[in-house]
């Protein structure tokens, strides 16, 4: 069996599943189920008794083989994000927290340094640190040396569905990563999902290509039948590609016949 | 009556009330909220005893949708 | 028995090597040479980089089969003293050198810790970079090396596989292959901000031995990933003793795993030495490989010490002046690089240290 390894735990699923932007909770409880996700992201807000209906956890809980990962959204710096994995870790008693800080509302990019400064301190105090960030290689590897238990690159803008717009640097993550690499962030269609599971991600994490279709839970089953066939693909190895590009006069002359 | 401060409003409660107490003013299930108190977390099973005080900082914190 | 490391045996990424190091397989070597050479113009550009390498002892505690300088050979044994070394160093740089690697046989009471540092540190006052070819050390022995002014260590595996590796090394400290196997990693976590991997071709299955090489470059890359990595490709060459190489690689196998190795690492530094010809090295320049040794004498004291007529460890095959080297470098359009590195950039790379930042290393995916 092949499985996801965060930590000391395994998912045998490599998807996950973002809990924001569904019309009801009713929906995303159905899509959650579609997509066979182990693990699905929820965002800590402050409880508002005109709309009790907001409240996800207990929902979520009914749901059989659920880990919670709670996000530090609204979080613009560290101190924050730590203040909020701590209060989350509380509520959802799981250890994993994707780290999420991102100043600038209206792009969302995430924040390298207030994000490492975060990982470094969550790190020490026992969490799965799952940060996103944007796809830069040596900020990855900085993450993985303070301990985090994945890193997650974004394709591209949240919510932008831009797809893999990272796809070189994400590459080069990917290739030199010792802890599993998960695509956050941009993805439209599960054929981008499927490719960034060829390429080797760890997992995917997707949130507004779902909660935003037409037929969430449908659209959760093709991201998850995606994921799950470029996963069998990466495992059984691509065919290499060649170069059909052949100069003129060749290069390899010097070498004389093959005796 | 005290006047403390819940989640960035003012909210009024008896005196010596608790934070459980103030849960039931609210109408909010107990087991699915974080309670910060003055940026201190309140671990359910410490909540019946902890007593609000005037001017206290009050977060109650619930999972919603999020990505 | 120790058992191997899980990134040796762990067949990670490698599928794309193997595939074009197969030549039954239709992609073939031209196709493989124009990829090669579109990636390193790309990477590294019209550019050779440059360096000689300086024998300072062929003291020798192991008896390697295949080696001139194996302790069972009757090769007269000396070591360059201070004031030799300062000669030779001066004759090297009458020829513009200034890129050396320094070798010695495995550690001896007579080539030891202490004669290398000092070597080093003699050679680091007249030099722009140095690096070492010689016995494992201690990742504190590293570390003494990098404040003296020592940038790069080489450490060839020789062959990765184990019972061959057994074999060739009949005695001595070399005979320990799991030993051999960590050295590079102790290098880096020295704090040397370079390691040169690379197998001798011949002793054993080419196929095999370059894919574990590649495996070895990936694991040392994902590790310690701030340091830099080169590979080399020698050939076995006829030398003292008359072994005779079991595996031999012919030039168009050679060429297929040099074009293999840029495509599957295009940022690696790939190295050929003067065990080739003068017409083989001039046609791989521009293609795949970046840097070269030039000018080379495989005796102690062979560059300012012209009337010794000892055998060296091998037979030069390339032995054209620099000069002439460099003016064939640029009949290619190709630019020779004497100097490449800055001395004052010398000093331990400590965010190599795995210990200063812990690294779970796991097969993952």
């Amino acid at each position: 069996m092949d499985f996801l390894q965060l930590g000391s735990y395994t998912f045998s699923s490599h998807l996950i599943l973002g809990t924001g932007k569904f019309s009801s909770a009713t929906v995303m409880l159905e899509a959650v189920r579609a997509s066979g996700a182990q693990l699905v992201t929820v965002a800590l807000r402050r409880f508002n008794r005109d709309q009790p209906a907001d409240d996800l956890f207990s929902p979520l809980r009914a749901v059989p083989g659920i880990t919670l990962m709670p996000n530090t959204s609204g979080a613009s710096t560290a101190a924050e994000a730590v203040r909020a994995a701590n209060i989350a870790r509380e509520l959802s008693g799981s250890p994993f927290i994707k780290v999420e800080i991102h100043p600038n509302p209206q792009h969302l990019m995430p924040d390298p340094i207030e994000t490492f400064e975060a990982c470094r301190i969550l790190a020490k105090e026992g969490f799965l640190v799952m940060p996103y960030i944007a796809a830069d290689p040596v900020l990855a590897k900085r993450l993985e040396e303070v301990g985090c238990a994945s890193v997650m690159p974004l394709g591209s803008a949240i919510g932008s569905g831009q797809g893999l717009a990272t796809v070189e640097m994400l590459n080069i993550i990917i290739r030199e990563s010792n802890i599993p690499v998960i695509v956050d962030a941009g993805l439209r269609s599960p054929s981008e999902a499927a490719l960034a599971m060829e390429m080797g991600c760890g997992a995917v994490l997707v949130n507004s290509a779902v909660a935003v279709s037409d037929n969430p839970p449908a659209m959760a089953e093709a991201f998850a039948e995606a994921v799950s066939a470029g996963r069998k693909a990466f495992k059984a190895g691509l065919m290499s590609k060649s170069s059909l590009a052949i100069a003129t006069s060749p290069l390899t002359a010097f070498l004389g016949a093959k005796v | 009556m005290i006047t403390i401060e819940l989640n960035g409003k003012q909210q009024i409660v008896p005196p010596g009330s608790a934070v459980t107490d103030l849960l039931s003013i609210i109408g909010s299930d107990e087991k699915s909220v974080a309670i910060v108190v003055n940026d201190e977390i309140i671990r359910p099973d410490k909540r019946s005893a902890h007593r609000l005080l005037e001017g206290d900082r009050v977060e109650i914190l619930i999972f919603a949708g999020g990505g | 028995m120790t058992s191997l490391p899980d990134w040796l045996t762990y067949n990670r990424d490698s599928a794309t090597l193997a595939a074009m190091l197969d030549s039954s397989l239709s992609t073939s070597l031209e196709s493989l040479a124009t990829e090669s050479r579109d990636l390193t113009l790309r990477r590294f550009g019209r550019t050779m980089t440059l360096y000689a390498p300086l024998y300072l002892s062929n003291f020798c505690s192991s008896g390697c089969a295949y080696c001139g300088f194996a302790s069972d050979r009757k090769t007269p044994r000396r070591r360059l003293e201070p004031d030799e070394l300062r000669r030779e160093l001066s004759a090297m740089k009458q020829l513009g050198i200034t890129d050396i690697l320094l070798l010695t046989g495995e550690r001896t009471h007579n080539a030891d810790f202490d004669y290398l540092l000092r070597s080093v540190d003699i050679a680091a006052h007249e030099m722009q970079r140095i690096s070492v070819e010689s016995f494992p050390m201690s990742i504190k022995e590293y570390r003494a090396l990098a404040d003296s002014g020592c940038t790069a260590i080489t450490i060839y595996q020789e062959t990765y596989n184990r019972e061959r590796y057994e074999n060739l090394h009949r005695w001595g400290p070399k005979k320990d292959f799991i030993e051999r196997l960590e050295t590079p990693a102790r290098a880096l976590e020295g704090g040397m901000k370079t390691v040169g991997l690379g197998v001798l071709l011949g002793l054993s299955d080419p196929r095999e031995d370059a894919l574990n090489l590649y495996r070895h470059v990936r694991y040392l890359g994902r590790t310690y990933w701030r340091a830099g990595i080169s590979v080399s490709f020698p050939r076995l060459r006829p030398q003292t003793g008359g072994y005779e190489p079991p595996f031999p690689v012919d030039d168009h196998s050679l060429a297929r795993m040099i074009f293999a190795f840029r495509i599957a690492l295009p940022d690696v530094e790939l190295v050929l030495s003067t065990r080739e010809s003068a017409a083989y090295r001039d046609g791989m320049a521009g293609l795949g490989i970046t840097r070269m040794s030039i000018e080379s004498r495989t005796t102690v004291g062979g560059y300012h010490d012209l009337d010794n007529n000892e055998k060296g460890q091998f037979d030069v095959f390339d032995d054209r002046s620099a000069q002439e080297f460099c003016n064939a470098m640029r009949a290619k359009n190709i630019e020779p690089v004497f100097k490449n590195w800055e001395p004052a950039y010398n000093g331990p790379a400590d965010g190599n240290s795995t210990i200063l930042h812990p690294v779970k290393l796991q097969p993952c995916l």
